[in-house]
């Protein structure tokens, strides 16, 4: 029988985790598994049964050795790991009863998610800015159509750290 | 006996003072997960994020060691450090109750001003 699979296009930002993994399982309880992210915001997906998959996405950078290590934890606690994506790492379960569905299951853990994410964002975002404010050539536009995209793209990062720190916050409990 | 700051890791979450609780023996992170279920009679569950995250800072700090292999899987253990970071939290632990315990009986009672 021949496999069919459909390939998708679809955009998260950097704070859109938790709305990427309702999406994933969406599709799976439509009978579409993702099968491989091609490309970030490329998605290729396989046909099957419907089934409720629960998708999880840590955030996460590691070394070859230690990433055995943490694959053998997730592979005990009945996930299965799909792959690495920029460093997200996807993970999917079966949403059964009694099954655990969470990756992380406390505030700490997760707020400690973000942070490394906001590490890695705030650290690309530092040559952006660097770019912006280098004041060096001599004709000194502001408005130079490359000085423009730049700062539309620090904007953007300063924007995504917000959003991300928002998140943070909401996790801190009384 | 030696000084070292061991009351800077405290008070420990919940979850991290658990697996301290679990790794009194050597047990691998699935080990972990099952024990902390069982002793902790359901009310705290262990995902494998935040046990990873656990498992990095606790060994980073010299609280837990890997003793061993077993199929492929760490087994952890508490050292010594980490016996004397536990004993002070659970000394704490049993302030915080002992504290909760004397007024807990008063706080099923209607308060005297909503009289």
């Amino acid at each position: 029988m021949e496999k069919k699979t459909v390939r998708k296009f679809k955009w998260f930002w950097a704070w859109q985790d938790e709305a990427e993994e309702d999406w994933l399982r969406e599709m799976s309880n439509q009978g579409w598994h993702l099968s491989q992210i091609v490309f970030p915001t490329v998605y290729q997906f396989n046909a099957g049964d419907a089934q409720d998959y629960v998708y999880r996405l840590d955030y996460r950078s590691h070394w070859k050795m230690e990433k055995a290590d943490y694959l053998q934890l997730f592979q005990d606690a009945g996930w299965e790991y799909l792959q690495e994506m920029a460093g997200w790492h996807y993970f999917r379960k079966l949403a059964r009863q009694g099954e655990e569905l969470e990756i992380y299951t406390d505030a700490e853990s997760k707020i400690e998610k973000y942070q490394r994410l906001l590490a890695f964002l705030g650290i690309l975002a530092l040559p952006l800015f660097l770019s912006l404010i280098n004041l060096s050539d001599p004709p000194y536009d502001w408005f130079s159509p490359i000085r423009v995209i730049i700062l539309l793209i620090f904007m953007l990062y300063v924007y995504a750290l917000v959003r991300i720190l928002l998140r943070i916050n909401q996790l801190k409990r009384i | 006996m030696t000084k070292d700051k061991t009351d800077k890791y405290l008070p420990l979450t919940e979850a991290t003072y658990y697996i301290m609780l679990a790794l009194i023996e050597p047990l691998h992170g699935y080990g972990v997960m099952q024990k902390v279920e069982q002793i902790s009679q359901g009310t705290v569950k262990v995902g494998p994020g935040t046990l990873y995250g656990v498992f990095a800072t606790l060994e980073k700090e010299g609280l837990i060691i890997k003793v061993k292999e077993e199929d492929r899987r760490k087994c952890y253990a508490l050292t010594d450090k980490g016996r004397r970071v536990l004993a002070m939290q659970i000394q704490r632990l049993e302030i915080m109750h002992a504290n909760g315990a004397t007024i807990r009986k008063n706080l099923l009672e209607p308060a005297a001003d909503s009289l």
